[in-house]
């Protein structure tokens, strides 16, 4: 600063001969000039969030491979036609499934611990009614030259034929019976699903091209061999139709009949006389089954079962109906002995069980008490479980349990034999058999293909599945309908949700003829959901672990590091963001996780 | 217009003439007439200000720096212990660049309470950046207060305007009481160059680190240098149009001086009285009035105390510890003045909670500077220590 | 719909921007950023001594994109008075000035310039974002800080004796227009009280409870919950007061225990079991006090 130097304006602007003052550039005030994008604080951060749209729990729980949360939030944008596009990709009958799954989506589903689950099969029911009265287009893959036989047209051969047809294929199904469906018109009465729809999904199967061989007995009227010689490949799908015996003397005699038989016969619309007292034994479907057909046969039924209500392997919602239908319950019981008087089923002596220790499948094993107590009967129908006819099928197939051993694909020990449903190990449901129907259908598929690099089968699975649960054929195939942020095979569990961003809502609930009404005709008991009911309960769904951009994230940031781009998505600006985590623990549905750094 | 007015009403009178727009006061004695009057021009319409009737006096402060951020002429009145409770928001004020012009009563701080004229409460405030004028005159209070606001203005600098206690505030004298017109074209309103504005959002007081911070004071030490040049510009052009200056120091009868006092406030018309009286009896002996205490006129005061033999600086304030302040600061101005030149400066302090400064205090001053060679290693108390 | 969309309640735009100081998780800027929202561009903020001192970011950046003066702690509803008469002197009626101060500079230390803005009934619009310390010099005590809890002067075993200042109560019986308890878990409700408070003039008060995740030792992530549960557990309601005297709650919760909501603050980690007991009673006693003057209108959550 030069000496004795002075300005001659009394000016306060730093523009004047303050040395370093001024060449810095320094005003005479803290005043700001720039904002605190200059700042990184993202440099702060050890760990940050990343949006993966992961799996919903009811997706894994599906048998069948269902993307469920899909088409639950498909229609929450109001875009049903899409949805109902994305369940028939995955399942050729959802009005049957909608009626007679067993639902373990719903047992999955985490707005059950909130308030009640979804009431995913009324959705599911609803669109596929739809789809049966509003049939939809939908595009098929190229034909190909390999041809497929599919032993049985029940579930699970029904569904091999429709996923094979869709990849491309000629597809023989053949059918011992007259009419196809296996299981669901032979087993399944009338009340819980009627003709109708049942016909009206083959039907969409074979409009698909698939050719329908009824009365045709493999094994027996065609040799396997022939069949194997014919086609590229074979599934067999020809369930367990053998009732288990009771083991106990005088089941073969007058009076007793398996629950399966009877069945078919009522199933096929025959209205078998069964006196007015039927007892049935047994606790699973077949014995509920079994049970209200009695009773609109004019019979008081009771249903013996050697353990509790607890344990009963039924649809809790069967039981809850038979019950209210005014069917019996006699539990912990079991039969030991028939009472014939002059050629003439009157009763069954039964003993009283009591609960022990668990079995090997975790329920706890009847033991006997040694008391004894009389159930007048007229008929008694047996319904204790179901098992293949192996014998009938291809020789050399491996077993495991009580049918054929087959792997995650449905491939047998013997080559080009695929199996899938009942006909294998269990469990033994509508469901499951869809599943494996679709599953043996990729399985073929590969193999028809010969791809020229071999999978790792683990790899190739794991993507395929929804979480470590079924396949999905549209990933098989390469498509995603549903627009997905970078998605991650996992399930979102109940705790990584926020609930305090929703409000309870009641759960619809389906309308039921009244039980007095019902019992008195095989017309369908269950109605379901009106449309918008349905609509509106696919709004319950949470969208576990799916964003569908509301935005909390973007709110809640104290940095406001959170964006949407042109196209909608969240963008996270790492620049600035600190890692503090508030947009994980505030996402209502888990669509967003931590990562650490890495190296 | 003419008129018998107390110091406290010219003090009014020029915060009304130069149009502040935000006034925020809180009541003390001897100030109280200031913001009374104020507020009774607000009342009736005489002064379109705004009168926020704060809670203290630190919120006073508050309240004028918010206003003046925000573009507005801003002022405020105080004393004692009401401006030593502002201290804090008094840097804020001169650090923040703020033009606000505040009039002090000069009297003592408690305890014990004491009411009566004292300079250690404007005088304790000396490092908090202000411009300091102190005035002697009602009059001077008066055209000082209108001037205040064009130098605040011109330098972005708060200053405050002094005056004793009772010898001022509340003594009547006959003042000229300017046209507004006139004072219009004097003092035109203000516009300020960085303001809190709406239209173009900035943050002001940000946290400035180490390798800034020194810098912006390096500014306001440079606004403190201009002062006495844009004060001496802005007196020839109050000359001009009112006929009135007073200069930043005024030597008083210095020609040939052999001892000159140093005084400030209402001090100084007694000592002229006896200047006045000790000439005729012969003395070479005269003052030096330093009314701007901030910036200290050093350049001035070496001009002309260099080659006077003996100074004598009566002090209404002491610093514990130390001295008389204007004798330390006479002091350290003239340090470096060639042996020759320096004159031997006397410390008296005196007058402290209005003890009365008579004319013969201001002899025994001038007399006792006489007799001894030296001055004493500490400053004498008068009346006190002898 | 089952989930509470707040998207199409809180407005889209921001008048700061990211790059601030604030730790991670910290409340402070997510509270002034939904009150901004509320207020928009025609707003000049006065900011007393606080955290917010320094998020707002050194010279020569500002976070904010609305006029800022940074003033002494104790200043905050001073000098926004000053600000507010070179406004009104000028003509410039429809700028609003706000005061956003912490809980120090509000209960504390700036409480007799409040209390004196709120007597003259200035009209300014006053936030205090409280996190219940001295959190900016280093989590010290202030009369917000709830009783029981640590902090670093009021260190277990002897942690805060004093309860919590009833800051609305002080502001409700000098009877200004406008006072509001909020918290950040309730975007919608916050932002539906800066509206209404915009809407009249003079003195307008809102509290908003800001969790800090350093001073309550609780996890970054969990502010936003912190926020909710202090809510649901009713140890900060959500109020409004009109005039003093008009008092209404709105948002209404079947009550939480308070204990999940101590339990996660580390701040509270030494509480006994008798010492939970009793701020649960404190809790209940207060709402039951509180329930006798409120009216029975709740509106919107």
């Amino acid at each position: 600063m030069p000496c004795g130097a002075r300005s001659s304006r009394g000016r306060p602007v730093s523009s004047r001969s303050a040395g370093r003052a001024t060449r810095r550039g320094i005003p005479p005030v803290s005043v700001s000039g720039t904002s605190t994008l200059v700042t990184h604080t993202g440099s702060w951060k050890y760990i940050w969030p990343v949006y993966h749209d992961r799996v919903a729990p009811c997706n894994r729980g599906c048998p069948v491979g269902i993307d469920i949360e899909g088409y639950l939030n498909l229609m929450r944008e109001d875009r049903v036609a899409d949805a109902r596009r994305l369940l028939l990709a995955e399942n050729p009958m959802p009005a049957v499934t909608g009626r007679v799954c067993h639902h373990p989506c719903e047992s999955a589903c985490n707005r059950g611990m909130f308030d009640a689950a979804v009431s995913i099969h009324a959705v599911e029911r609803m669109l596929g009614d739809l789809a049966l009265q509003e049939p939809l287009s939908d595009s098929v893959a190229p034909r190909r030259d390999e041809r497929v036989a599919v032993v049985g047209s029940g579930p699970a051969g029904l569904s091999c034929a429709y996923h094979l047809s869709r990849f491309g294929y000629h597809v023989t199904v053949f059918e011992a019976a007259s009419a196809p469906g296996g299981m669901l018109r032979q087993g399944i009465p009338e009340y819980r699903l009627p003709r109708a729809i049942l016909d009206g999904e083959i039907e969409r199967i074979r409009a698909l091209g698939v050719e329908m061989r009824c009365g045709v007995r493999v094994g027996a009227d065609l040799p396997w061999e022939r069949v194997l010689a014919d086609f590229d490949a074979l599934f067999v799908a020809s369930g367990a139709h053998a009732s288990r015996a009771l083991g106990v003397e005088g089941e073969d005699g007058t009076g007793v009949r398996p629950g399966l038989a009877f069945l078919r016969e009522v199933n096929a619309g025959a209205r078998p006389s069964v006196g007015r007292r039927v007892v049935v034994v047994g606790g699973g479907n077949t014995a509920m089954d079994c049970a209200r057909s009695a009773l609109r046969l004019g019979a008081s039924v009771t249903v013996l079962y050697r353990r509790t209500r607890a344990e009963m392997p039924a649809i809790a919602d069967e039981v809850e109906e038979a019950d209210r239908e005014g069917v019996a319950f006699a539990f912990l019981a079991a039969p030991v002995g028939f009472h014939v008087v002059h050629g003439t089923l009157r009763a069954v002596e039964c003993e009283r069980m009591a609960l022990g220790e668990p079995d090997a499948s975790g329920r706890r094993r009847p033991e006997s008490t040694g008391e004894r107590f009389t159930l007048l009967a007229d008929t008694v129908l047996t319904a204790i479980g179901e098992s293949p006819d192996l014998d009938a099928l291809p020789p050399d197939l491996a077993r495991r349990d009580s049918g054929v051993r087959v792997d995650p694909l449905g491939r047998t020990s013997r080559a080009a034999v695929f199996a899938g449903g009942d006909v294998t190990e269990a469990p033994r449901t509508v469901a499951d058999a869809l599943g494996a129907g679709k599953r043996a259908a990729v399985g073929i598929d590969r193999q028809l293909r010969a791809r020229p690099r071999e999978p790792r089968d683990a790899d190739d699975l794991e993507a395929l599945r929804f979480g470590g649960g079924n396949i999905s054929a549209l990933r098989w195939l390469g498509r995603d309908p549903v627009a997905r942020v970078a998605p991650v095979n996992e399930v979102v569990t109940f705790e990584e949700l926020n609930l305090n961003h929703f409000v309870k809502v009641a759960r619809r609930r389906d309308t039921h003829a009244r039980p007095e009404r019902a019992r008195a005709t095989f017309d369908e008991v269950n109605r379901g959901l009106t449309r918008e009911e349905a609509e509106e309960e696919a709004r319950r769904c949470l969208n576990c672990g799916v964003c569908t951009h509301c935005d909390v994230c973007l709110i809640f940031c104290p940095d406001l590091a959170i964006s949407r781009n042109g196209d909608g998505a969240y963008r996270i600006a790492l620049d600035y963001c600190k890692g503090c985590g508030v947009c994980v623990a505030e996402c209502p549905r888990g669509a967003i996780v931590m990562t650490r750094e890495g190296p | 217009m003419r008129q018998v007015i107390v110091g406290n009403h010219a003090v009014s009178w020029g915060a009304r003439l130069a149009r502040v727009e935000v006034i925020s006061a809180y009541p003390i004695t001897p100030q109280t007439q200031v913001v009374e009057k104020l507020s009774e021009m607000c009342a009736n319409g005489t002064l379109a200000a705004r009168f926020i009737k704060v809670e203290s006096e630190h919120s006073a402060m508050a309240a004028c720096v918010g206003a003046s951020a925000a573009g507005a002429r801003a002022f405020t009145a105080t004393s004692s212990h009401g401006l030593v409770f502002m201290h804090e928001m008094l840097h804020w004020a001169a650090g923040g660049r703020h033009p606000i012009v505040m009039a002090n009563v000069n009297r003592a701080l408690g305890p014990g309470w004491n009411i009566w004229t004292d300079q250690n409460d404007s005088l304790s405030q000396r490092d908090t950046g202000w411009v300091q004028l102190y005035c002697e005159t009602n009059q001077e209070v008066l055209d000082t207060a209108i001037q205040a606001f064009k130098l605040a203005e011109a330098v972005d600098l708060p200053v405050m305007l002094v005056l004793d206690a009772f010898y001022l505030s509340h003594t009547a004298e006959p003042v000229d009481i300017p046209d507004q017109e006139m004072v219009d074209r004097f003092l035109p309103p203000r516009t300020a160059r960085l303001k809190l504005d709406v239209n173009e959002p900035r943050a002001f007081g940000a946290l400035v680190r180490p390798d800034s911070y020194m810098e912006m004071r390096w500014l306001q030490q440079e606004a403190m240098r201009e002062v006495p040049h844009v004060l001496e510009r802005i007196e020839a052009d109050w000359l001009r149009m009112f006929g009135r200056r007073y200069g930043a120091i005024e030597g008083y009868r210095t020609e040939d001086a052999e001892l000159l006092l140093v005084t400030s406030g209402t001090v100084t018309s007694t000592a002229r009285f006896v200047v006045d009286r000790r000439r005729d009896e012969g003395e070479a002996i005269g003052l030096v009035k330093v009314k701007m205490f901030r910036p200290f006129p050093t350049a001035g005061l070496r001009r002309l105390l260099a080659g006077v033999a003996r100074v004598a600086v009566l002090d209404r304030n002491v610093s514990p510890g130390h001295g008389g302040i204007f004798a330390e600061e006479t002091r350290s101005a003239l340090y470096d003045l060639p042996s020759g030149d320096r004159p031997e400066v006397y410390g008296y302090v005196l007058g402290l909670g209005g003890r009365d400064v008579t004319p013969s205090v201001i002899d025994e001053v001038i007399d006792r500077t006489r007799q001894c060679a030296q001055p004493e290693r500490e400053d004498v108390w008068v009346g006190v220590n002898p | 719909m089952s989930q509470l969309l707040i998207r199409d309640e809180v407005p889209r735009d921001d008048l700061m921007t990211s790059g601030h100081l604030a730790c991670p998780g910290c409340a402070a800027p997510l509270a002034m950023r939904l009150v901004l929202k509320g207020m928009g561009p025609r707003t000049i903020v006065v900011m007393p001594a606080s955290c917010w001192s320094i998020i707002a970011g050194p010279w020569p950046q500002s976070s904010l994109q609305v006029p800022v003066y940074h003033t002494a702690f104790a200043t905050g509803a001073a000098l926004a008075s000053g600000v507010r008469a070179a406004l009104d002197v000028r003509g410039e009626t429809d700028t609003a000035v706000m005061v956003w101060a912490g809980d120090g500079g509000t209960f504390d230390i700036g409480l007799q310039a409040l209390s004196g803005a709120a007597e003259r009934n200035e009209d300014l619009l006053y936030c205090c974002y409280d996190n219940e310390a001295y959190m900016n010099t280093g989590v010290q005590r202030s009369s917000a800080t709830p009783w029981g809890a640590w902090t670093s002067t009021t260190p277990v075993p002897h942690p805060e004796a004093s309860p919590k200042k009833d800051i609305l109560a002080i502001l409700a019986a000098h009877r200004i227009p406008y006072a509001a308890t909020a918290s950040v878990a309730y975007p919608v409700d916050l932002l539906a009280k800066v509206r209404r408070a915009r809407a009249v003039r003079g003195t307008r008060f809102l509290h908003i409870l800001a969790p800090c995740p350093p001073g309550w030792k609780s996890a970054d992530e969990e502010t936003i919950e912190l926020a909710r549960m202090a809510v649901q557990s009713r140890i900060f309601p959500l109020l409004e007061v009109e005039d003093g005297e008009r008092w209404r709650l709105t948002v209404n919760h079947a009550a939480e225990a308070v204990e999940p909501y101590l339990r996660r603050q580390g701040r509270f980690r030494h509480l006994s079991e008798e010492q939970v007991a009793r701020i649960q009673a404190d809790v209940d006693a207060r709402w039951g006090a509180l329930m006798r003057r409120v009216d029975t209108g709740v509106l919107e959550v």
